[in-house]
């Protein structure tokens, strides 16, 4: 079984994303903010991160570069998940070496096939 | 009596209900009641909340901003001092013990600054940022000061306009900026380069000639802390230096200035040398002015922009 952590600190944003992921057979993890996400990064090294970059106490783009300079979870495949602009979204994710977006708010309906995406092989694609 | 579902265009006399507010039954901060057939409604002290409180409120109204910039406690707590943010003079509004929305108001010698101003989604387009706008405004009046600044989102139309129907003229745009991590991998030619400690980076900021925003004046740099700076020279004897704020995950508040010879080759250099010290950790910089001489140096030097804010002054006669 396949462990998503998804770092949100919306609360209803993170009960959206996790009630639509929730039928699909993933072991399911949320941290509120950027600290608590990173060390259960740490601890539960799982399969795919999801970040929200508008977080309360460090900003998101920052966690995905320490995410990245990782050596134990710096190869993770991370995800951007962000109301920016879809070209500001795409260069801000390339840029701090995220695998991808995924714009908000998030559709509950297309979010399961999002992030299949990313478990798919060989999927380098940006999803939106 | 108003009811909640009516909207608000204009506010009477906050003038005169700032300066005839009543203070808070503890002796902290004032109270409004802004609408004498409404008493529900009434306009407080942010002095009087937690910066729990505050924080929840904050985060709320701004749940659907597409840069929403949300904050815990410890970070409300730092903006306010690093800004100079008087909760005392800062106001929330209130019905029936709900909040409505809130403004901040920083303090500052000759000028104040609006901040945090914010309104619950579902509350809007009532009036409320109005009046907690004109409620500060009203509070610099009355300190003294010569002119109120704010910085809006560029795109927050509805902002945008609230704050020129107050009076309020577009001063310039501001970006902010990011950079990545990594070492630069661009080769700029040699040059020489000197740290300076904390005190010699803020003795620079006195011979600083931009114009800085409110974010980044001497003021702020020299509250936020963790300040350190670099001299370069190039081989011709152009040189300039660089202040900026140093923490354990990134680096920000970059102030450039050359001091002679070309101001893209010193800019190069200084950003260079910045980067190529702290190779591993992730910058971030903000209100550059767009029309700054070293916005494409950084460009060229892998920064990108983040997002753009309209910064706005209201001059008082």
């Amino acid at each position: 079984m396949k462990t998503i952590l998804l770092i949100e600190d919306n609360v209803d944003n993170a009960k959206i994303a996790m009630r639509s992921l929730k039928p699909h057979s993933y072991r399911l993890l949320h941290a509120p903010d950027g600290e608590s996400g990173l060390v259960m990064a740490m601890e539960e090294r799982p399969d795919l991160i999801l970040l929200d970059l508008g977080l309360p106490d460090v900003e998101g783009q920052t966690l995905a570069a320490l995410i990245r300079g990782s050596a134990e979870i710096g190869r993770v495949p991370l995800v951007a998940v962000t109301a920016w602009p879809p070209e500001t979204a795409a260069q801000m994710a390339r840029a701090y070496g995220c695998d991808g977006y995924i714009s908000k708010p998030i559709s509950p309906r297309q979010f399961p096939a999002q992030i299949a995406a990313y478990f798919a092989e060989g999927n380098d694609d940006d999803v939106e | 009596m108003m009811t909640s579902s009516e909207s608000v265009t204009s506010v009477v006399n906050i003038g005169e209900l700032v300066t005839a507010s009543q203070q808070c039954k503890n002796g902290k901060g004032w109270v409004i009641y802004p609408y004498p057939d409404a008493p529900s409604v009434k306009l407080v002290s942010a002095i009087q909340f937690t910066y729990d409180e505050l924080v929840g409120a904050y985060n709320q109204t701004r749940v659907d901003y597409i840069v929403p910039m949300p904050m815990n406690t410890a970070r409300l707590q730092e903006y306010v001092r690093t800004y100079d943010v008087d909760l005392e003079l800062s106001g929330v509004a209130r019905e029936n013990g709900h909040v409505l929305g809130l403004a901040m108001l920083g303090v500052r010698p000759g000028h104040t600054w609006v901040t945090r101003l914010g309104v619950l989604p579902v509350k809007r387009r009532r009036g409320t940022g109005q009046l907690l706008m004109e409620c500060l405004i009203e509070q610099s009046r009355n300190l003294g000061v010569g002119y109120v600044t704010l910085d809006v989102i560029k795109h927050n139309d509805p902002a945008l306009k609230l704050f020129l129907k107050l009076g309020f003229r577009d001063v310039r745009e501001l970006l902010i900026v990011r950079r990545p991590p990594g070492p630069p991998t661009l080769n700029v030619g040699p040059y020489t380069v000197h740290p300076f400690d904390c005190h010699e980076a803020i003795e620079l900021l006195h011979q600083r000639r931009s114009v800085p925003s409110w974010l980044d004046e001497r003021e702020s740099l020299v509250n936020a802390g963790n300040l350190a700076a670099l001299r370069v020279e190039l081989p011709t004897g152009a040189w300039g230096w660089l202040v900026y704020q140093e923490t354990p995950f990134q680096l920000a508040r970059l102030v450039l200035q050359a001091e002679t010879g070309d101001p893209h080759r010193v800019g190069l250099a200084l950003i260079h040398a910045l980067h190529t010290l702290h190779p591993a950790l992730d910058t971030k910089s903000e209100n550059l002015p767009l029309d700054s001489p070293y916005w494409p140096t950084l460009q060229e030097l892998g920064y990108i922009e983040s997002f753009r804010r309209i910064e706005m002054r209201l001059d008082f006669a």
